[in-house]
């Protein structure tokens, strides 16, 4: 009796959960282009990283994609598919200089694994091809979207609750709003560089 | 003419010469077409890396997966399957997804060091007369407007074209830099190493050690320019040595070239029009089949039908410990790709033969006549080249030597007289202090009696007090964007003296040194 008692108090417990997760959706207007999305950190929060690694690759002296966006603890790989020498690096992350790091050079067709820690925008660049510019953006809740090159986007599954929401434009100035989610949320985002 | 007046001229066309004998070129076009940086290929434009360099070697193409970077797709001129048909069909080949043009602007500002002074000391006319205007010692000259156009016509097939469209603000005042195809790894045909056979066709720069078209420096190198004249004058009345070839100057003919410029060997063989006299207009005295010139079609000329010789050979030792990186087009730094450290060694030579033509008599001394003495001359030197990460020393040397061919006093036929010799070279450091900062030392040597004996017998404005002349001239040059650089360079120069006393002796003696900026941007 007691164990079916503890049955029923999961499933309850469980549908009253999803009953409370939403989204936020909106549009992110006033740039060009693909733009992100994310919920800023939850305080007593954490989120265990994923075991899936994303793959930057190099490729026709562009990163691609240009922009992936990853849960804070991620661990991305970073691919040379050309047949050039290329080098990864980036100067800042999130704005902090303390944490600029180089990768460094590789031959053609192998990876190298960079673990991101900190949340914030990671500007890509190459040392010797410095036309090539691409984005890590590591979010510090898994409640993130990229949007299309519409600006359009749509965060799911965000509990209901009250958060911090930030757009993030390459070049632009970030954008931070509160958002009160309950059930499907709007939040739009005017981003000016 | 006044003398002071002459001086003037002398002094317009040697500034003239002095600052805009460089040409300089990075290829936009190649920046549209593969859509990345100037600094993909240059370490301050025109100066190549070690991937330029492999980037020039394989035809203005990347060494390796072209197809994969471009990002304008060439036009077909042949499907590709076409290749099968040959020879029913016309071989496939490609061009450029647009127009590959490039277009050069520079300007220049001068400050001239005290000369004036010395100039204004130049005897003058009678009073009343016009004397010709002082020398500035401020300048604001427009340099060369250029347009180039460069690229690859698939099947390994390489072009080049440059053209001055105007030298200092005078339009039609320039003229064809390089113009030629060049047919890169045709020793695949003869079953040779990858790359140990490519053709060059056209108008081109000898393959000189190190390049005075592209040199990043605004003012040429001394040696490059140095003639050979013996003109027979007051101290040296024997002297016929007339030869007005300078090793910057384009070459007509073919080249064979192989090897790369980023490591190991490199050699190229030309053999090329004979141009002593200095004339590169056409001439009508070898008319095309389509009327010469004066018939609208193009004239053929050259000093005469001996074709020059030049041969280059040169070894780059990469200096890596690391095999793979050493053989790479670049190293692989800890920190990211970079030009490899290493020392270069090479040596070149030039072997012509001046001919030129005097009217004297035949043998029986009383028919008249044109005899032509032919004058055997040669250049020959040697090269070093050593490149630490950012700072690259670099040298050469040259040896200069004419054949002179005296008049029998009977003015029946030649005897040997003193050939006419020269020697110098230059010795240049560049230090790139930051990706867009470029620190300069160069020291120009040249030393040759007959520019001394002939200045001084002319009263040259440029007249030199020795045999021998050196140059000092530090420079730094910034890059504002990839695209666009100001350069300094200040040129200690060699002592000179506007007169001579009875005894040989210069009065007044004065250096032109010279500070010049440079602004230059292309697009």
């Amino acid at each position: 009796m007691r164990r079916i008692l503890m049955m029923v108090m999961a499933v309850i417990a469980m549908m009253s959960l999803t009953a409370s997760a939403g989204t936020i959706s909106g549009k992110v207007s006033g740039v060009t282009g693909e733009s992100v999305v994310y919920v800023e950190a939850v305080a007593g929060k954490t989120f265990p990283a994923p075991t899936q690694e994303p793959v930057m690759d190099q490729k026709g002296l562009m990163f691609q994609p240009h922009i992936i966006v990853v849960l804070q603890g991620t661990t991305v790989q970073f691919l040379n598919s050309d047949s050039v020498a290329h080098n990864v690096f980036w100067i800042s992350v999130g704005g902090n200089k303390k944490l600029g790091h180089n990768l460094g050079t590789w031959p053609q067709g192998q990876k190298r694994p960079f673990k991101f820690d900190n949340p914030g925008a990671v500007p890509l660049l190459c040392n010797v091809h410095p036309d090539m510019s691409g984005y890590i953006v590591v979010s510090p809740t898994p409640y993130y979207s990229l949007t299309d090159k519409s600006g359009e986007y749509k965060i799911e599954n965000v509990p209901d609750g009250s958060y911090t929401v930030t757009g993030w434009h390459e070049g632009a100035k970030n954008q931070s709003k509160p958002v009160t989610v309950a059930g499907d949320t709007k939040a739009d985002f005017t981003l000016s560089k | 003419m006044p003398v002071r007046h002459r001086m003037s001229i002398v002094f317009g066309v040697v500034f003239t010469c002095a600052l805009f004998s460089t040409y300089s070129y990075a290829i936009p076009a190649f920046s549209r077409q593969y859509g990345t940086s100037c600094s993909t290929c240059h370490v301050d434009f025109p100066k190549l890396n070690d991937f330029g360099k492999a980037f020039k070697d394989a035809g203005f193409k990347f060494p390796k997966d072209d197809d994969a970077f471009i990002k304008l797709a060439p036009i077909l001129l042949g499907a590709p399957a076409q290749k099968d048909l040959w020879p029913h069909s016309i071989f496939p080949g490609t061009i450029p997804g647009m127009p590959p043009i490039g277009l050069r602007f520079n300007q220049f500002f001068q400050y001239t060091n005290g000369n004036a002074n010395n100039y204004n000391q130049m005897p003058v006319g009678p009073a009343g007369t016009l004397q010709a205007p002082n020398v500035p010692t401020t300048d604001f000259e427009p340099g060369f407007f250029s347009i180039f156009m460069a690229g690859n016509f698939g099947s390994g097939i390489a072009f080049w074209v440059d053209d001055d469209l105007s030298v200092a603000g005078q339009n039609a005042n320039g003229g064809l830099g390089d113009g030629y195809l060049r047919f890169v790894n045709i020793g695949r045909f003869f079953k040779l190493p990858t790359d140990a056979l490519t053709l060059r066709v056209g108008q081109f720069e000898l393959d000189l050690p190190f390049t005075q078209a592209r040199s990043i420096n605004i003012s040429p190198y001394d040696i490059y320019s140095e003639a050979n004249i013996a003109v027979a004058n007051q101290q040296n009345p024997q002297a016929g040595v007339n030869n007005l070839l300078a090793m910057s100057d384009a070459a007509r003919g073919i080249e064979f070239s192989g090897g790369h410029l980023y490591r190991g060997y490199h050699y190229s063989l030309a053999i090329v029009d004979q141009n002593t006299s200095g004339s590169s207009s056409p001439a009508t005295n070898v008319p095309s089949p389509t009327g010469g010139q004066a018939g609208g079609g193009v004239g053929f000329f050259s000093d005469s039908n001996f074709k020059d010789l030049y041969a280059n050979v040169s070894y780059r030792f990469n200096l890596e410990k690391d095999a793979a990186s050493r053989n790479s087009v670049q190293a692989a730094g800890a920190t990211g790709p970079r030009d490899h450290s290493y020392l270069s060694v090479g040596a070149y030579s030039f072997y012509g033969s001046s001919e030129q033509r005097f009217s004297g008599f035949a043998s029986d001394g009383v028919t008249p006549g044109v005899l032509i003495a032919h004058e055997p001359f040669y250049r020959v030197g040697g090269d070093f080249s050593f490149n630490y990460r950012t700072f690259n020393l670099f040298g050469l040397y040259m040896y200069g030597h004419d054949q002179d061919l005296l008049f029998n006093p009977l003015f029946t036929g030649f005897v040997p007289g003193s050939p006419a010799k020269f020697s110098g070279g230059f010795l240049e450091a560049d230090y790139l202090v930051l990706p867009w900062v470029m620190g300069i030392m160069r020291w120009d040597r040249v030393q040759s009696s007959a520019d001394f004996l002939n200045q001084a017998g002319s009263l040259n404005y440029f007249s030199p007090v020795g045999s021998t002349r050196d140059r000092i001239t530090p420079g730094v040059q910034f890059l504002i964007h990839a695209n666009i650089k100001a350069s300094f360079e200040y040129a200690f120069r060699p002592q000179q003296a506007l007169t001579y006393d009875a005894n040989g002796n210069p009065v007044n003696l004065f250096r032109t040194n010279t500070a010049t900026g440079a602004l230059e941007f292309v697009y």
